[in-house]
């Protein structure tokens, strides 16, 4: 197709205010007049706050709020899912905290400082209760009771043995399919409990406004449920709370929910009537939020042609303390399973378990990531049983184009029309040197080299046909300004990847406007319609959806108005960009002198009082098409040392038309580093004695990939397909550009080895203790502490 | 309070201040200058870097004291009259940024670099930015940027009359 944006190399709207510091983020909004605050938390991972005496800080002219003082109703920070499948469990400040780091209390004061002072001088006194660390623990008779009543929408639910919500799953004969299996395959696998360490933490700035609304400045994935929620907590209407929108200092699925600084701080603000700034440190930000960790249980069967039979997945996660919606990921997870591979039969038990631990929430790739580590392990494994290639293996039973995908979780199906997966696989194969790689585990010597395969896909949006559990539409304002732009007002937040250079490019395309006459303006909750949230990787697909319609509503409108100026039948008339006149010019084709800009032709609506030429659109996208990628890593392992360090990295993927190639590359690029992060490094691993995380907080030991551990080559090339429902052809990439790393990298590791690891992260501790155990190696005598013994 | 005069971007600055105050406090809280980001505030992600007297140093580790009688630069301070420096540009065109929280840090250190060494090598500009993290993985595009910008200086330097 000939477009004259779409797919070209264009600058980022946003990169001038990016390099010269110009750009607010939330952390950037400081009020005149206003208060710091600062929040009390729990030091114990289990607890009762027996008594809570404020007067001191008080006295120090200190606002103090406390459980007392802010609405007991039970709430879920996070409003993507419909209420009926929305688990409540919330509490702005809490009287019994069940993890390190919950808040209890909160100051606001003239300075930060005094605030910190006003803090350390609330008197607490906790019982503390046994707390529990471990899911399978956790689930027992007689362990603690994290929490006794929760609600399901309105609902009140008795917890039962800490289980926070359940989901079980079962289609066809799955007896009968390991009946006809020749091959069947047990296997269990731990994933880590991640940290999204986005480098801004969490912020909120909020004003009480005269007439009794307010104005929230914060971090967020969603202005609108943001403002949805602090109306539903504090019983204010909608309407009268404004959420800005700025800039996101990454977010990784981080602040889908509502940060629990913004109803704090909104609580002070309203109790002090003025403004109030709240802003987390990085150690309290890391005890916010993280990952979900998951125990999967696999079985799964084959038959010696090597076709897929049916499968069993058992799915226990530790949630934390507390449910951000951890039903639908029950679902979502049973989706990225099923809908990789064709199984005829399958049963899935998810169950979710709440433990003394930090909340967990979406971390780029919702689940996908960890179950597609489990799959492709399992599928490299009974590849090499069958003795098939892994990659042929895979091409046999993947789920492709024609066939019904519920990624999203049993509720939002949609039939997949667009579909890359062969040709990203063979050309990738090619690219890495396939055919060539070693054979597992029989290199010799200290450096061992080994190439993994791994694909995956992730959803664009959650979109589909009939309405599912899943909220998920977008909106677009689009006016057309008298100098011939158009002011292009949406909710939908950036995260960092450029979405909005993309719906940019696509009102230019659709309107035959120049990029440049394409302007993204600042907004709020108060000037844009509904966008539910970004994340699903549906920004490009479902925002740009509702760009493209708004931007057909206008064009149609400029057509009819331009008909009446050039006397011409509005379905004749074509328009043009003409970038030296930094213009789009509709015309009739063949008939010269016949044209007008679209500057002029705003202009002359306003003279004629014609009116403005604008549009509003709310879009509801019809499909959650996926993305697919495939990745090929060729790593070496030093064995005397454990340490893994990525060599060559060829990504391939089929996200349909690409809109941005540049800014596609580097989603590609920034998935491989998160990936090799949650697959090499990261853990918040926590200790027994403290009750806390073993870091404490602190990212000097909570390792993340820097500059040296980017691999020495990185190649990444698009397919080329269409997506029918996608705006001109295109899907989504963030998280589909992570989900199959893990994987690929722990397929890596093997070939170079011949080790399989089931528990993340492959720590060099972990790499070196098989390594030592397959061999029978002798561990390295350490020098150093032979030094201090000495 | 004490009082700590130092040029800032090319400015002269005295203010009163705390002594205990970091250089990021006093540069964010007191004088505005956001571009200067607030990580970690322990020295591992150099989100606050600035240059003081041309080397780059993670700013909340560094008391406003330290600064008395001496030159920092943040971002505001490449830019001269409108104009963008190379790293600037070089950051744009190779799209070298994406969420741009990491980026202020990341053209200073850059800059302390090239200004050292003009024509660094892949292998030291890995080094020179290892102290600034950047979560959404743009280094590849970084590094590209850093030597699209050493050309671009160097380029600059033989036309000069
Ligand atoms: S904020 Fe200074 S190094 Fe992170
Ligand atoms: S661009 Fe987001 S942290 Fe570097």
């Amino acid at each position: 197709m000939n477009f004259h944006v779409i797919g070209r190399k264009t600058i980022r709207k946003d990169a001038l205010a990016r390099v010269t510091g110009a750009e607010k983020y939330a952390s950037d909004i400081y009020l005149p007049n206003m208060l710091h605050a600062r929040v009390l938390k729990s030091p114990y991972p289990h607890a009762i706050v027996k008594k809570i005496d404020t007067r001191r800080a008080e006295e120090i002219g200190a606002i103090v709020i406390t459980f007392k003082d802010v609405p007991g109703r039970l709430f879920c920070p996070r409003l993507v899912s419909t209420p009926d499948a929305t688990y409540k469990d919330w509490k702005v400040l809490t009287d019994k905290p069940a993890y390190v780091g919950e808040p209890i209390a909160a100051v606001a004061a003239e300075t930060e400082e005094l605030a910190q002072k006003a803090l350390e001088l609330i008197e607490v006194e906790y019982q503390v209760l046994e707390a529990v660390f471990d899911p399978l623990e956790s689930m027992k008779e007689g362990a603690p009771k994290i929490h006794e009543k929760i609600l399901l929408n309105d609902r009140v639910i008795n917890v039962e043995n800490n289980i926070a919500c359940k989901l079980e799953l079962e289609e066809g004969d799955l007896e009968e399919a390991f009946n006809k299996s020749d091959i069947i395959i047990e296997r269990e696998f731990r994933t880590n409990k991640g940290y999204h360490n986005q480098l801004e933490p969490k912020v909120a700035v909020v004003n009480p406004e005269p007439d009794g609304g307010i104005t929230i400045w914060c971090t967020t994935q969603t202005i609108h449920n943001t403002r949805l929620l602090v109306s539903e907590i504090f019983n204010i209407p909608v309407s009268k709370i404004n959420v800005k929108k700025l800039a996101l200092g990454g977010g990784f699925g981080s602040s889908i929910q509502t940060n629990i600084v913004v109803p704090i701080a909104v609580a002070l603000a309203l109790k002090a009537r003025r403004p109030v700034r709240l802003a987390y440190t990085k150690e309290e930000d890391m005890h916010e939020h993280s990952s979900f960790q998951m125990i999967f249980r696999f079985k799964v069967g084959v038959t010696r042609d090597g076709r897929l039979t049916g499968g069993y997945m058992e799915n226990i996660m530790d949630i934390g303390a507390h449910q951000i919606q951890a039903y639908p990921l029950l679902g979502t997870c049973a989706g990225w399973w099923v809908s990789l591979y064709k199984l005829k039969a399958i049963k899935y038990i998810g169950v979710a378990v709440y433990t003394n631990k930090i909340p967990s929430c979406a971390y780029r790739g919702y689940g996908n990531p960890q179950v597609t580590w489990a799959v492709e392990t399992i599928m490299d494994e009974l590849a090499e049983m069958l003795g098939m290639d892994p990659i042929e293996f895979r091409l046999k039973n993947y789920v492709g184009e024609g066939d019904l995908f519920w990624g999203q979780g049993p509720t939002v199906k949609s039939v997949i029309r667009s579909c890359g997966v062969e040709e990203i696989l063979r050309k990738g194969s090619e690219l890495i040197g396939w055919k060539n790689r070693p054979k597992p585990g029989e290199q010799k010597g200290r450096y061992r080299r080994g190439i993994g395969i791994a694909r995956g896909y992730h959803t664009s949006s959650a979109g589909s046909p009939i309405p599912s559990q899943v909220i998920d539409y977008s909106g677009a304002i689009l006016k057309v300004n008298e100098d011939g732009t158009v002011d292009y007002i949406t909710a939908l937040i950036d995260q960092g990847g450029g979405t909005l250079d993309a719906h940019a490019k696509i009102i230019a395309e659709e309107l035959g406007l120049p990029l440049k006459n394409v302007n993204i303006v600042s907004a709020d909750s108060q000037t844009t319609i509904y966008d539910v949230c970004t994340h699903a990787s549906r920004g490009v697909y479902a925002g740009g959806g509702a760009a493209l319609n708004v931007a057909r509503q206008v064009k149609k409108k400029i057509l009819e108005l331009a008909s009446n100026v050039l006397n011409a039948y509005p379905h004749t008339l074509k328009i043009r960009p003409d970038e030296e006149r930094g213009q789009a010019v509709i015309y009739v084709e063949g008939v010269p002198g016949k044209e007008i800009t679209l500057g002029e032709l705003a202009t002359l609506a306003r003279i004629k009082n014609w009116g403005t030429i604008a549009a509003v659109e709310s879009f509801r996208p019809p499909a959650c098409p996926p993305h697919f990628t495939g990745y090929f890593v060729e790593v070496v392992v030093d064995t005397e040392t454990g340490i893994v360090k990525p060599l060559r990295v060829v990504i391939g993927a089929d996200i349909g038309t690409v809109i941005n190639p540049e800014l596609a590359e580097g989603q590609l690029h920034g998935g491989f580093m998160m990936g090799w992060s949650r697959a090499i490094l990261e853990d918040l691993r926590y200790s027994k004695d403290t009750g806390d995380i073993e870091c404490k907080g602190f990212i000097i030991d909570y390792k993340m990939p820097t500059s040296k551990d980017i691999p020495e080559e990185i190649t990444t090339f698009f397919v080329e397909t269409y997506e029918p429902t996608g705006p001109f052809g295109a899907k989504g990439l963030g998280e589909g550009a992570q989900n199959p790393a893990i994987a690929a990298i722990a397929n890596a590791i093997y070939n170079a080895t011949g080790i399989r690891f089931y528990e993340l992260p492959i720590t060099p501790e972990k790499i070196l203790e098989k390594i030592r155990e397959k061999e029978k190696r002798e561990p390295m005598k350490v020098v150093a502490e032979k030094l201090i013994d000495e | 309070m004490i009082e700590v005069t130092f040029i800032l971007n090319g400015r002269l600055v005295k203010i009163q201040t705390e002594p205990n105050i970091t250089l990021l406090d006093l540069l964010r809280e007191e004088l505005r200058i956001t571009s200067v980001k607030r990580g970690c505030e322990t020295g591992e992600c150099g989100a606050c870097t600035v240059l003081l007297d041309d080397k780059p140093v993670n700013s909340c580790l560094i008391l406003a004291p330290m600064i008395d009688g001496r030159r920092i630069l943040t971002v505001e301070g490449l830019t001269k009259d409108r104009e963008l420096h190379p790293l600037q540009e070089s950051f744009i065109e190779e799209f070298a940024l994406q969420c741009g929280y990491c980026t202020p840090g990341m053209l200073l250190t850059s800059k302390a670099l090239l200004d050292l060494n003009p024509s660094p090598t892949i292998e030291e500009i890995k080094e020179a930015l290892s102290g600034n993290l950047c979560r959404c993985g743009a280094y590849q595009q970084i590094i590209n940027a850093i030597l699209r910008a050493s050309e671009k200086l160097r380029r600059r330097l033989n036309y000069k009359p």
